[in-house]
């Protein structure tokens, strides 16, 4: 190493502390801390303070409710966001095909997304009303038990989260359909591609990298799903809308079971950093095959 | 510039003298002004009477300042609220409203000041014996009761008084009379008699009722969990058959307190489990129901044995880490009187906790049903007082929903209630 090089690695220690610091004292810091707790019973207001290795987790591993959470979780994700990425390209592609009112279009579907989560769940509070509800009353005499029903209620609530987050798919897609070049639509045209194809072809390939991304941030949020189905449905009818943040909530603020509730913490942070790990090496490889 | 790292020390140690001067002398130097914090949750009602009676209290000691300190708006909200800040052990607030179902469980965690002491020995006489029940853990006081709560069944005056009928007293004859009214009726937007089946506390609530009404009960007197399944899961198959059988609406497994008393309110349905505070709203006017609702004890399994409503509402209690603890529990009971407690059942629909208020006649000219509801609120059972109350209740919560919406079988959602109660209650025994 020559004197110089040496000089810039010891600035960019210098310059890179702060941030070392400032992540570690916020995010290692307690990361580190739940884990300690999740090795314990803690219970505070009944006094009981004592280590219990791995016995939160492997009451985790036979808990009913923690599966079905886990399942839901999953179910919950995989679908809105599939939805969601499917709805958003469709949305952005309409929008990129309109002459007029592109602006108009934008800021409508971006009322949506700008709305808090709260929001849209009273909104579709009153949209699933057994009785008076939009939905009930647009079906006619069909009326369907939206929120009360084991088989109805997660659709409900992944719908509600595709109509809140498919606008966020849609602007970035549209930002990317934006900036492909005319020109490689107007050598399709040349080479008589139809619009199918170009479609296939050129359009969904160019949108691949962005989708990546757009996928990947949709993905981690709903891992992490909350507000919607604490306010829609309280976890319910029979559990089957309880993720596994709503089942840590419960255990943690509610019942105030700080082992066995940081157990379910740190689960869901391995399940989200697994997710983005996997994310982050499929994003490199097809950074080098692209 | 030597001197300067001196300085420090000698002025944190005035500060220090100083502040444990302050300490030393009964926390109220001479002429040094008081406050007291009162968190409370924003009363509803034609006027909120809460400021007026600060500053009475603030008129009777001079000196002293109430601020009171509005709560989140939601139970789950206040709790958390005052789980993080009783922890943290710097409240930061000295009487605290909290729900009843919460006393048993702040009083074990050593956050409330003991009032037993405070109090004289026929103080609690007054009041019902649920809400003192509520309020006491361990043979101590630690909370007195504010307002009250107790599930009530209304119904349709005018539709019963049609088809010549009598409120229900038994199960078997409100779903006779379901049947009859809608029969003859022939209004498809008639429901028969909506309750709570929502997964949530109020879930909770509508069970128990059901439990006591079949002659059991969720936590047994020694602590036993689901002392009798069988009589536990009979409970829950009638509430299920109540959905079956038509007579409760499909929705009502996703029906919470409001849903419920709209429905009723738009004269949607012949019968409803509610609390009090519904009748001010069904006699409101432009009301759909002006005058053609009452309220009776929910019905009970044989006639003659009236069903139990469980109680709920909210008690008073003073933080144990509070500066000025007489201060704080003279604000308590002065907040609790009987003349607060008339102020504030005047200027809002929440119902008292002292029983001669139930006869007081301005009150019963402003609310002809209370001395209905003496008797009834006099009925009415707490909820299990436990400090693990919340434990159990969000652990059977999905239990009990599972029943309700056919996931699972009666027998097999009180074997998992009682399995999972078991492994939690364990652990802090």
């Amino acid at each position: 190493m020559t004197r110089r090089e040496a000089v810039n690695r010891r600035r960019g220690v210098l310059l890179v502390a702060p941030t070392v610091l400032a992540l570690g004292t916020l995010t290692v810091y307690p990361g580190v801390w739940v884990l300690w707790l999740s090795l314990q019973h803690r219970i505070p207001i009944f006094g009981v303070s004592r280590f219990a290795g791995l016995d939160n987790y492997a009451f985790l591993a036979i808990d009913s409710r923690f599966a079905s959470a886990a399942a839901t979780t999953i179910i919950f994700t995989v679908t809105s966001v599939a939805l969601e990425v499917v709805l958003g390209v469709a949305a952005a592609l309409a929008i990129h095909a309109q002459r007029g009112g592109r602006r108009v279009a934008l800021s409508l579907l971006l009322l949506a997304w700008a709305m808090p989560a709260v929001v849209t769940a009273k909104l579709f509070e009153w949209l699933y009303h057994p009785t008076a509800g939009l939905l009930n009353v647009a079906l006619g005499g069909h009326a369907l038990n939206w929120l009360g029903d084991p088989h109805l209620a997660l659709p409900a609530v992944i719908l509600a989260d595709v109509w809140r987050t498919m606008p966020f798919v849609a602007v970035l897609c549209y930002a990317r359909l934006l900036a492909i070049p005319a020109e490689l639509y107007e050598a399709a045209q040349v080479d008589g591609a139809g619009r199918l194809a170009t479609l296939v072809l050129i359009t969904l390939p160019m949108l691949a990298r962005i989708l990546l991304v757009a996928i990947l941030f949709r993905a981690l949020d709903a891992l992490r799903a909350f507000d919607l189905m604490f306010v829609l449905t309280g976890g319910g009818p029979a559990g089957t809308t309880e993720t596994i943040t709503v089942y840590a909530y419960r255990v943690l603020f509610q019942t105030l079971q700080l082992g066995f509730g940081s157990a379910l913490g740190v689960v869901v942070f391995v399940l989200v950093m697994a997710v983005a790990w996997a994310y982050l090496r499929l994003l490199r490889t097809s950074a080098v095959t692209a | 510039m030597r001197s300067r790292p001196q300085r420090a020390p000698r002025a944190l140690g005035a500060l220090l003298v100083w502040l444990l001067a302050l300490g030393g002398c009964a926390g109220r130097p001479e002429g040094e002004p008081v406050t007291l914090v009162f968190k409370y949750a924003r009363i509803l009602g034609r006027a909120d009477p809460l400021p007026g009676l600060l500053r009475a209290f603030e008129a009777a000691h001079p000196g002293v300042r109430v601020k009171g300190e509005a709560l989140p708006w939601t139970s789950d909200d206040q709790h958390q609220l005052y789980v993080i800040n009783l922890e943290g052990r710097s409240p930061g607030f000295d009487v605290m409203m909290l729900d009843c179902i919460w006393v048993p469980e702040f009083a074990r965690a050593g956050w409330l000041l003991d009032l037993t002491a405070h109090l004289r020995p026929d103080e609690l006489v007054p009041y019902f014996a649920s809400a003192v029940t509520a309020g006491t853990y361990d043979g101590r006081v630690w909370a007195l009761p504010w307002n009250m709560n107790v599930g009530l069944l209304y119904y349709r005056t005018d539709l019963l008084a049609r088809h010549g009928l009598r409120p229900p007293e038994t199960h078997a004859e409100l779903v006779a009379g379901v049947r009859q009214i809608r029969a003859a009726e022939r209004d498809p937007a008639l429901e028969g008699y909506l309750w709570q089946g929502k997964q949530y506390e109020g879930l909770v609530v509508n069970v128990l009722e059901a439990f006591w009404a079949n002659g059991t009960r969720l936590l047994g007197e020694d602590g036993t969990i689901l002392p009798e399944p069988a009589r536990a899961a009979d409970a829950l198959r009638f509430l299920r058959g109540l959905i079956e059988a038509n007579v409760s609406p499909a929705w009502t497994t996703a029906a919470d307190e409001e849903l419920t008393r709209r429905a009723f309110g738009d004269g949607h349905a012949i019968f409803l489990r509610n609390w009090p505070y519904a009748m001010e709203l069904f006699e409101a006017p432009g009301s759909a129901v002006r005058g053609k609702v009452a309220f009776t004890s929910l019905p009970g399994r044989a006639r003659g044995a009236a069903g139990a409503g469980s109680t709920g509402g909210a008690h008073l209690a003073v933080s144990r880490r509070s500066r000025h603890p007489e201060l704080a529990v003279a604000l308590a009971r002065h907040l609790t009187s009987q003349p607060a407690q008339r102020a504030i059942a005047l200027g809002a629909a929440l119902s008292p906790t002292r029983r001669d208020l139930y006869h007081d006649p301005e009150l019963v000219r402003a609310h002809p049903g209370m001395p209905r509801l003496d008797g009834l609120m006099l009925m009415g059972r707490p909820r299990p007082v436990t400090p693990a109350y919340l434990l159990v209740s969000s652990t059977v919560q999905p239990e009990f929903s599972a029943a309700l919406v056919g996931v699972k079988s009666p027998e097999r959602a009180i074997a998992d209630a009682r399995a999972r109660l078991g492994y939690f209650l364990e652990a802090i025994r």
